[in-house]
């Protein structure tokens, strides 16, 4: 660590963020405040600090003045601190050496109605943070190897693809699957939309090009049971379940692909209590034939029933507020099919979200071949009765205002999709969080949807939310182009904000290793007595060892003590921080 | 039988991938190792950056004087409400400052030939009378600029002057003269500095080779002057929904004061018709634009966070809410923001010459009852269609269109990014609507395939 010798020479640079800002905050008065703090050489200010014009600014401004701290007021430095920072390390400054005060979300927006008390805490907070910048220390600029390989989790229709497309870019992956057979659900389905394939089509030439391809290594019958390591350089033990070895395989990247499972709907519309209750998924799984049989008793279906929605859309039931995605138009796709070997389709709905490329057509062959629609309200299901063995639904129809009833020979429940039952473990073993719908976290749900907050660890198909086949095959690509990128180029840069232990000062308590919520600190054996020990990589800078080690061992680079009592202090005693500027 | 293909075409497709990936073929020293990326939007610089990064020279086409695309004009993003120019801006910045990445703006594309592995490409650099290199997007030219013409990315609701840029964050910062509107008076000349106008600049034509090309145009929305009776064009408070985001956008011509375009006040009651423009057979938009129904939901929701005690009413067919959060949203709209959803599609909307409030007349599908609404402002949120020059683009480049004027793709399974013509793929809405995340993941996905063919020399 290097330790910046000269004295400080800070610009403050205040942003409008065209009205989002200087609409609420009086940035004249905060730029003019500004000016006499200690160090402070320049403060100024620019509509968009974050547009191309802003950056020259900055980068105009440190080399007439010869600036080595910035301070940037604008927003929150979620999204425009590593623009910033790549602003300073243009213009010849270390990244470090710059800070971002939030008077965006912190201030104009939260303190809309109040411009005056929001001018003075955006005065505030920006004193705080040239206080904080005076004491800003330059770190080195630090990167990792990337092992070009990628472990890709889940042989399904994402998990094949990815698998391909990492080998015909020409780098290995490593292909597992639980289960003794490649393909996952979609191998098991008849009426794939909105192609005419069935599932086994579209599945068998993509589990073939796998298992033939010289790149990549296809592992069945098991299971990740380990996995440790850091971007670039991941370790994952694999475990055969019907030979009950364990391999390990290094690789740099890894795509979660463990997709979905139909929820099978107890305890709704008499699910369980008829064999000829069955759901979407069942129906899919029903040996193709001439007729469409009744499970029950083998005879020809002439009146066959569908219900949506059924366990999604459900608004304050964990895990089933989510819209399924595909029920709609695999409903539609399903009626039109079966509509030919059956007499009549009933097809009771809320909304008919059929939005896809093709899907909106399937709905409307559904309609031409006479399926009946009916939708019924959201505050009031059908209801299901079993009566001498008969199925029986009643249910009020929204558009005619009818109450309506039938006798389906089958009657189909578009069930919705959820995660996996062993998520959790997923989620904990690659360290991903999960959302309300239960599947995992993108790192941005808009501009970042296949990478997670574990770097280097990317997410595709219905392991990140609830949707069809073909669109998982878009995602597969997308995640295998993430891993590419990250195997090219061959390494990869890491923060420097980690944490330190000072082994003069640790007492080899432990308490560290056990507050790491990511597994980053062990005990260096090698030391007598053993001290922790910060793998650099794995830490994501949160600061909770230092909290709580009883030896002040522990420093965080770029949030130091004496960086944060600064701020502290300059929040506190204003009056002794406005003796000017530097001459 | 919907617009993907037919089940022959799809069985060879899929023979002949298998073919090629048990018999790679041997790297060839003369695939170009750089790609084109046709369109800056959100789709184009995802494609460009994931192409970029792992070490592929790019040219990134974008006919407009600036990258950034659709997403760059709307105001806050569903679900999340992010505001889009800030996740976007660095975006942005990444795609200029990418050191693989060549930046084409205000340029359009002239022709192409080749194949796969070896295209040679033609662009036009439309002058722009600004020199890129000196300008530093100052803005001192547009200042002294007297002339005064409509924004188009405001709409045309804000002004701009003749020498401009469209909106602050517009990258490259270079200023452009939009030649139709100048004066010649040179008072920019003189206010520039740095002495980057020049006013006798010329088109010019540049070449390059490419390995793959990747095709990212986008869309427009639908035109809802063909809906004559729905009054857009015709009576001032009716608006679309691209001009609502720039009226409530911070940034926009009214600094995000959300106010009728015919006497300034506040709307106390906002409308917002849905499906104008898609799922209409008889307009030639048969299918679904995918988007409307959560941008119309998120700008009723962001009516009531102007201004909590509007009241606000969405026309809709079916509430398409089928992403991820999407629902969640929705039930959010609902419940804790009190908009309120009347299923039924909008028939006329005539205004009360008296009191100047506009009358919305629409069937309660749910009561069978045809019924009037009143409302201060109409939002029409029109639907999706292909870019106007698409068709000539893809003439260009050789590839097949489908029916309804998007670029076709092989297979929705075995070559949903690619084209018919082998080398060229397609992301975003080029190939049918889509919104910000899935336009997102078919950028990567094409970049994806894209590479493929530049690392291995021309397997497709």
């Amino acid at each position: 660590m290097m330790t910046e010798k000269a004295e400080p020479r800070i610009g403050v640079f205040v942003c409008h963020c065209g009205h989002n800002i200087a609409g609420v905050v009086d940035v004249a008065k905060v730029v003019e405040s500004a000016k006499s703090l200690p160090h402070v050489v320049l403060s100024t200010d620019h509509m968009f600090m974050c547009s191309d014009a802003g950056q020259q600014l900055i980068k105009d401004r440190i080399k007439e003045q010869k600036l080595n701290r910035v301070v940037v007021a604008s927003c929150s430095p979620r999204m425009h601190e590593p623009t910033f920072r790549r602003v300073v390390e243009d213009a010849g400054l270390n990244r470090y050496l710059f800070d971002q005060v939030n008077i965006r979300e912190h201030v104009s927006w939260c303190h809309m109605r109040q411009p005056k008390e929001a001018t003075d805490k955006a005065i505030d907070l920006v004193r705080m943070s040239v206080a904080r910048a005076a004491e800003l220390e330059s770190l080195p600029i630090k990167s990792v190897s990337v092992t070009p390989r990628t472990l890709v989790v889940g042989g399904g229709i994402a998990g094949l693809r990815a698998s391909l497309d990492i080998a015909d870019r020409g780098f290995e992956a490593v292909l597992v699957e639980r289960m003794p057979e490649l393909g996952g659900h979609v191998r098991k389905w008849t009426h794939l939309f909105p192609a005419d394939e069935s599932g086994e089509q579209i599945i068998a030439p993509l589990v073939r090009q796998a298992e033939h391809h010289k790149l990549v290594r296809v592992m069945k019958d098991s299971e990740v049971v380990e996995f440790g390591g850091y971007i670039g350089n991941f370790t994952a033990k694999i475990k055969n379940h019907k030979t009950g070895m364990v391999k390990e395989v290094d690789v740099g990247t890894v795509i979660v692909a463990t997709g979905f499972e139909p929820f099978r709907p107890f305890g709704y519309y008499e699910y369980g209590q008829h064999p000829d209750i069955i759901t979407l998924a069942e129906l899919q799984e029903m040996t193709p034939r001439a007729d469409l049989i009744r499970p029950s008793d083998g005879k020809k279906v002439k009146k066959l029933a569908f219900i949506g929605c059924v366990g999604s859309r459900e608004a304050g039931k964990l895990g089933h507020e989510h819209c399924s995605r595909h029920c709609c138009s695999a409903v539609a796709k399903a009626a039109a099919d079966l509509r030919d070997r059956v007499d009549e389709v009933v097809i009771m709905y809320q909304d008919i979200r059929t939005y896809g490329r093709g899907h909106e057509e399937l709905h409307r062959l559904a309609r031409s071949k006479l399926v009946i629609y009916s939708k019924f309200p959201k505050e009031k299901k059908p209801v299901v009765q079993i009566a001498n063995g008969r199925i029986r639904i009643t249910w009020y129809d929204v558009l005619s205002g009818d109450n309506l009833e039938y006798e389906p020979d089958l009657l189909v429940l578009a069930s919705a999709m959820i995660p996996p039952a062993d998520v959790a473990e997923t989620s904990k073993m690659f360290s991903l969080t999960r959302s309300a719908d239960g599947f995992f976290n993108p790192e941005h749900i808009k501009l970042a949807p296949l990478t997670t907050h574990t770097a280097g660890v990317m997410i595709a198909g219905a392991a990140q939310a609830a949707k069809n086949a073909s669109e998982s095959v878009v995602d597969a690509s997308g995640a295998a182009a993430k891993a590419v990128g990250l195997m090219a180029r061959g390494n990869v840069e890491i923060e420097s904000t980690v944490s330190h232990v000072i082994p003069e000062l640790c007492s080899s308590c432990h308490t560290c290793v056990t507050a790491c919520p990511y597994g980053a600190i062990a005990m260096d054996t090698k030391k007598s007595p053993p001290v922790a020990l910060v793998t650099e990589a794995k830490c994501k800078g949160c600061g909770t060892c230092a909290a709580s080690c009883p030896s002040s061992a522990i420093i965080m680079y770029h949030s130091t003590d004496e960086q944060i009592l600064t701020m502290v202090e300059a929040y506190l005693c204003p009056s002794t921080q406005t003796t000017g500027g530097v001459a | 039988m919907p617009a993907a293909a037919k089940p022959q075409s799809s069985r060879k497709v899929a023979a002949r991938s298998s073919r090629t990936a048990a018999k790679p073929k041997p790297a060839a020293k003369q695939v170009a190792q750089a790609a084109l990326v046709v369109g800056g939007g959100v789709a184009g610089m995802q494609a460009s950056l994931d192409l970029a990064n792992q070490g592929f020279k790019v040219y990134l086409v974008e006919k407009s004087p600036s990258i950034g695309g659709r997403m760059a004009m709307l105001d806050k993003t569903f679900p999340t409400l992010d505001c889009s120019a800030c996740i976007l801006t660095p975006r942005l910045s990444e795609v200029a400052r990418h050191p693989n990445i060549k930046l084409l703006t205000y340029t359009d594309l002239e022709g192409v030939i080749g194949k796969v592995g070896n295209f040679k490409v033609r662009v036009i650099k439309r002058a722009r009378y600004v020199k890129e290199e000196l300008c530093a997007g100052c803005g001192a030219c547009a200042k002294e600029c007297p002339v005064e013409v409509p924004n188009e990315f405001d709409q045309g609701l804000g002004f701009r002057k003749a020498i401009y840029v469209g909106f602050p964050q517009s990258t490259p910062s270079t200023y452009t003269i939009d030649m139709e509107s100048c004066i010649k008076c040179k008072r920019c000349e003189r206010a520039c500095e740095r002495k980057a106008i020049d006013l006798e600049m010329e088109d010019e034509r540049v070449e390059f080779d490419v390995g793959a090309i990747i095709i990212a145009t986008g869309y427009r929305l639908f035109d809802v002057r063909r809906y004559y009776r729905l009054g857009y064009g015709r009576l001032p408070d009716v608006i679309n929904a691209m001009e609502y985001e720039r009226l409530i956008n911070a940034a926009g011509p009214t600094q995000g004061h959300l106010i009728r375009l015919s006497d300034g006040k506040t709307p106390q009651s906002i409308g917002f018709v849905q499906c104008v423009g898609a799922r209409d057979v008889n307009k030639g938009v048969p299918y679904c634009s995918r988007v409307c129904c959560m941008y119309g939901i998120k700008n009723a929701v962001m009516a009531k966070e102007h201004n909590p005690s509007t009241d606000v009413t969405i026309y809709y067919a079916d509430i398409r809410a089928f992403g991820k959060g999407f629902e969640e949203f929705y039930e959010m709209a609902r419940t804790r923001f009190g908009v309120k959803f009347l299923r039924g599609r909008a028939a006329e909307i005539i205004e009360d010459v008296r009191t100047g409030k506009l009358h919305l007349r629409a069937e309660d599908t749910e009561t069978a009852q045809p019924q009037e609404f009143e409302h201060d402002m109409v939002v029409i949120c029109p639907g999706i269609q292909p870019p106007d020059d698409l068709d000539k683009i893809a003439e260009k480049l050789g590839v097949a269109m489908s029916n309804d004027g998007y670029v076709d793709v092989v297979h929705r399974y075995f070559g949903p990014v690619d084209t018919k013509m082998p080398g060229i793929f397609v992301c975003g809405c080029a190939d049918g609507p889509k919104d910000i995340p899935d336009s997102v993941t078919a950028g990567s996905a094409a970049a994806m395939k894209a590479s493929i063919i530049l690392a291995k020399g021309g397997a497709a």
